[in-house]
């Protein structure tokens, strides 16, 4: 008994004055992933890599922005949507304070991307900036000017228009020439 | 190859007809119905076997029947010096039967090997498989309401959405608790909640005076679908991150074990690094969840100066986790083929500075425990688990080896790592609490060293292997794990389309719970709680105890200050105004 009480002096007072002075977590801390919005393409990435279900993209109920939500609640703090996002628009922060009061639906972010409709069927197929964000990559790619103006009429197809226009042009008797 | 000397042993004694081997360590020996009990009971008695797990599975769309996997550790009896099967011989034979959908009956085990009674009552539960001669064939895993002919782990029974409706409360059926005969004996309802680990589970306690004479309990009171779940919607990328929401303390080993039975079934071997960081993160697992029992075990007999002292330095073991695995948890990390997150060289020095910390003060606060006699009083022959119990209902963890089994998935069956490192497997004999609290201080102690042993061995290779493997349908393999409370099992048989056919997981608690009545007999009711509390159960504090007394008929709700108090101070028995 008195050997405990040896070792409460020796040790002293070790609990920290927390919530009062910041607790300093570990570098490399798994807290809750920070977005951010204007970095966001909104190609689904994430929510594609998402274990538990915590990010969702889909478009809201009338087509007319691509709905990027992502719930606390759900996270399991691993990490995944950190390792695919391509721009760094989602990145594991050192915040862990996540408790809400009452208020669950504090716990959900949401951003709310431009959509991008299909030139062809007007049918809404993706984000505006990830048509732009693929552009950009392309342009940096080392393609000739032309191919890039055909790219951008392409870019902004949806997959089904897409497949058809590929098709007639092949099977329009036009000839290509492969810059 | 090893395994083979079993199967020809067996073969002497039952017919078998079909051997197939699923990986190293692994074999399967299909046998007919009738031959099954004694087919166990030969591996496990004469062989020197353990029941590790047994899987039921819904079989109809393979090969339309269901079918029994009784697997057992054959690692030898181990009752005495020497009883041991040699180390390289060492292996898992499981035992399979099918059965007939018509009949849906087959010949229990239990009879002749006491440790398969729980299973077999989950196999009615959850598949309607009715074991004849099973001499206990009450629900176990079920709510007493479950509608009677929905079975939901059968393939046609149900979408693992669906929520049977619930029944009134005065309209839900008595649970029958077993009760001994006789006068005078007092019925103590412990639960829904226990003392120490504030999780759900009621025992009905059989008192003579303040002397329990027998016990009973109802478990699964939190019992979450999730083998459903998997089987239906995830895939195995997903898995890894269900299985180690099975538990709160040992979520890791869950994890690896899910992960690796997945991987075991194609034979996929994962880099060394990878493997010493699941070892790493799993030693640290053990860390603080026994320096969690041992302050437990320590509160509820009273001793808070004692427990306040083990918490403060488990801190440090969350702080050793955090910096492993950037969660004060171990979670989020394990992935099919090895790992997501990797170790940096200041975190391993860190990491080492961390461990010196705990392996000091964890030897001064115990050695103050050890010299204090009160203390040692309220452990010592409470609570004894006799060693012929233990060997006939396999229990794991501490909870054996406190018996002077020497049991331990990582020096049975080494996985991972463990081929390369060196460590002392903790045995103490006598059975009782302090047992297996010195089992645990041995094994804190044998875990600094291990994980130490890694971060000096840490091997240079990736973390993941490249992801070019392909499941296929139908292989099966269990995966074992030493979790800190005993091995954790998973058995996972693949199916089409990147998912589960059928995930069985078993935790280690699970083996540990049906000793645990023979365990309570002749201990005083205020041990009840240090009991159940030192087989470090998964699962809770007692809101108020109901106490009835079947002479007088006079009856007396306890509140849970009451019976901690009692526990913490054995002084005045709330029980004695009774009498």
């Amino acid at each position: 008994m008195m050997k405990l009480l040896d070792i409460s002096k020796k040790y002293g007072e070790i609990t920290h004055k927390y919530p009062f002075e910041p607790y300093k977590v570990a570098d490399n801390f798994r807290g809750k992933p920070a977005y951010i919005f204007d970095l966001c393409i909104g190609c689904a990435a994430c929510g594609i890599a998402c274990p538990s279900n915590a990010i969702t993209v889909q478009f809201n109920n009338d087509q007319s922005k691509l709905i990027w939500e992502f719930d606390c609640g759900r996270c399991i703090f691993c990490g995944r949507c950190d390792e695919v996002c391509p721009t760094g628009a989602i990145k594991l922060s050192e915040e862990f304070e996540l408790a809400v009061k009452f208020d669950k639906s504090a716990l959900i972010q949401r951003g709310e991307l431009d959509t991008q409709y299909c030139t062809t069927c007007n049918k809404p197929f993706s984000a505006k900036r990830l048509v732009k964000y693929s552009f950009e990559c392309l342009s940096k790619a080392n393609v000739s000017e032309k191919r890039l103006e055909e790219a951008k009429e392409y870019l902004c197809m949806c997959p089904t228009c897409k497949k058809t226009a590929t098709v007639a042009t092949f099977t329009s008797g036009k000839e290509m020439v492969i810059e | 190859m090893k395994c083979d000397k079993f199967i020809e042993a067996l073969g002497t004694k039952v017919k078998i007809l079909e051997v197939t081997r699923q990986c190293d360590d692994q074999v399967t020996a299909l046998v007919e119905l009738n031959d099954l009990p004694e087919a166990v009971r030969f591996l496990y008695y004469d062989m020197g076997g353990y029941l590790t797990t047994m899987i039921p599975n819904d079989e109809r769309s393979i090969n339309k029947h269901y079918a029994l996997y009784y697997a057992l550790s054959m690692e030898g009896g181990k009752m005495f010096e020497g009883d041991e099967i040699a180390q390289d011989e060492k292996c898992f034979v499981t035992i399979k039967t099918l059965i007939s959908p018509d009949s849906l009956v087959f010949p229990s085990v239990t009879p002749l090997v006491p440790a398969c009674v729980w299973y077999e009552r989950e196999a009615y539960d959850m598949f309607g498989l009715v074991a004849e001669g099973l001499p206990d064939k009450r629900r176990l895993v079920l709510s007493d309401d479950w509608p009677d002919n929905l079975f939901p782990l059968r393939k046609d029974a149900m979408d693992y959405r669906y929520r049977p409706d619930m029944k009134e409360h005065y309209m839900e059926p008595e649970y029958e608790f077993l009760k001994p005969e006789g006068s005078g004996i007092i019925d103590v309802p412990l639960g829904p909640l226990h003392i120490t680990a504030d999780e759900p589970g009621h025992f009905r306690l059989f008192c003579d005076g303040d002397t329990i004479i027998d016990a009973d309990y109802r478990l699964f009171y939190q019992h979450r679908g999730m083998e459903k779940l998997a089987e239906n919607r995830m895939n195995y990328d997903q898995m890894g991150y269900l299985a180690e929401r099975v538990c709160g303390i040992c979520g890791y080993a869950h994890a690896i074990a899910c992960i690796e039975a997945a991987e075991k079934a194609i034979n996929l071997e994962i880099p060394a690094r990878a493997q010493a960081i699941r070892i790493i993160c799993s030693e640290i697992e053990r860390l603080h969840s026994h320096l969690l029992n041992i302050g437990l075990a320590c509160e509820v007999t009273g001793n808070y100066n004692a427990f306040m002292h083990i918490f403060r330095i488990r801190e440090y073991s969350m702080k050793l986790a955090e910096l492993v695995t950037g969660g004060r948890k171990t979670y989020g990390n394990v992935v099919m083929g090895g790992l997501r997150r990797d170790m940096t060289g200041v975190e391993i020095k860190e990491s080492l500075r961390i461990l010196q910390i705990i392996e000091t003060q964890v030897d001064e606060v115990w050695d103050a425990v050890m010299d204090d006699k009160r203390q040692m009083s309220r452990w010592k022959g409470v609570g004894i688990l006799d060693k012929q119990v233990a060997r006939d209902f396999s229990p794991v963890g501490p909870n054996i080896r406190g018996s002077g089994i020497k049991r331990d998935t990582r020096y049975d069956h080494p996985y991972d790592f463990f081929t390369k490192l060196d460590f002392n497997v903790s045995v103490v004999e006598g059975g009782d609490v302090f047992a297996r609290e010195m089992v645990r201080y041995m094994e804190l102690k044998s875990s600094v060293s291990i994980i130490r042993q890694c971060f000096e061995l840490m091997p240079q290779t990736a973390i993941i292997v490249d992801p070019k493997f392909h499941v296929k349908p139908e292989n099966y393999a269990l995966a074992y794990v030493e979790a800190p409370r005993g091995e954790n099992v998973h058995w996972i048989m693949q199916g089409s389309a990147q998912k589960v056919f059928r995930w069985r997981c078993r935790a280690a608690t699970y083996n540990n719970w049906p000793s645990l009545r023979f365990q309570f007999r002749g201990n005083n009711l205020a041990d009840a709680a240090l009991i159940v509390c030192s087989l470090d159960p998964c699962y809770s504090c007692t809101e108020r105890v109901t106490v009835v007394d079947i002479k007088s008929k006079k009856s007396k709700i306890l509140t849970n200050a009451d019976l901690k108090n009692f526990a913490r101070t054995q002084k005045d028995s709330p029980l004695k105004d009774l009498r």
